[in-house]
């Protein structure tokens, strides 16, 4: 692995590093699709958090394909897939006592979900 | 040993300096990393990069319609057109205040949060209180800011710990019609575009 050294700072900072992936992947879901997130407890890596597994939302926007942080932060591969921002109800996440007028959007995963029953 | 100079000792150091310290001595005998490297990172983040990019795309976007279009629908290159790019901004999102609805972003997982328009994170929004209580009461924790928004107004939590960065489009206050857009950018707070503020009329 080559050095980080000033010289490389400037170029690094100002491209960055997409986690975006030029590769041809059908999407499993589309907008307006209503979506059940997996209810899984990996102890790896995820970008799943707890207070959405189980729960279920509609597909809001169609971001493109990502690499799955899941598998590549554990040396696995990109498992390049489609990202979506997914919105949720408050009822949905907290409970029916919550005012219908506030909603949770995330950015999830192909893997992640499931179609809603 | 004598020990008669005026310094005033310091505390021991904290076990999150004590881990920083040590990570950097193991990755520069690695030769991993340059320490000056890491210096002209602080500094770029301390004194070039911070809210100032982002107030000047807000200020931009109340000025200039067709900016404001494609700022809400291609983000990134809209950013892009001001220059500031780069480290976790590679891929943007904007999302946009109105009379009807306020929009707040967290990183629930860690401290995701957008670099090049924002610089690096307030200590607030890296910390667990904020991470855990605004994606459930949003309405409390903007309360704790000083904002209090009708209960008619639809809220919207962004929680980013996916790779899509988020930067809030505040509503633009009363009283500014006359303003260039030099001076719109001088009254956008950073809050304001993380959404734990609401700009003041003017």
């Amino acid at each position: 692995m080559p050095t980080l050294t000033p010289d490389i700072v400037p170029g690094l900072i100002a491209t960055g590093a997409s986690a975006r992936l030029d590769e041809d992947v059908a999407p499993k879901f589309s907008v307006g699709d209503a979506v059940e997130m997996k209810n899984i407890n990996p102890v790896t890596h995820t970008r799943l958090p707890r207070y959405v597994r189980g729960k279920t939302g509609i597909i809001e926007r169609d971001h493109g394909v990502f690499a799955f942080p899941d598998t590549g932060a554990h040396g696995q591969g990109h498992k390049a897939q489609h990202v979506y921002s997914v919105k949720f109800s408050f009822q949905e996440l907290w409970g029916e006592d919550h005012a219908e007028n506030m909603y949770l959007y995330i950015d999830m995963f192909d893997d992640y979900m499931r179609p809603a029953p | 040993m004598p020990h008669d100079h005026p310094h005033p000792h310091n505390k021991p150091l904290s076990d999150v300096e004590l881990r920083v310290k040590a990570l950097e001595s193991i990755l520069t005998e690695k030769k991993l990393i340059d320490p000056d490297a890491i210096d002209l990172i602080v500094d770029t983040y301390e004194t070039k990069i911070g809210p100032r990019n982002g107030a000047r795309v807000v200020a931009k976007a109340w000025s200039d319609p067709s900016y404001k279009d494609r700022l809400l629908s291609d983000a990134t290159a809209a950013i892009g057109e001001l220059g500031f790019s780069g480290v976790q901004g590679e891929d943007m999102v904007v999302v946009e205040n109105t009379d009807d609805v306020h929009n707040i972003v967290v990183c629930t997982l860690c401290s995701c949060y957008p670099w090049p328009t924002l610089g690096l994170p307030p200590v607030w929004y890296k910390a667990a209180p904020y991470r855990a209580k605004v994606v459930k009461d949003p309405r409390g924790v903007l309360e704790e800011f000083g904002v209090n928004l009708p209960e008619e107004t639809e809220i919207r939590v962004w929680d980013s710990n996916a790779e899509l960065r988020y930067l809030v489009l505040p509503k633009r206050p009363q009283g500014t019609d006359g303003m260039s857009e030099a001076e719109l950018a001088e009254i956008v707070t950073r809050d304001a575009m993380i959404g734990t503020d609401v700009l003041a009329a003017h």
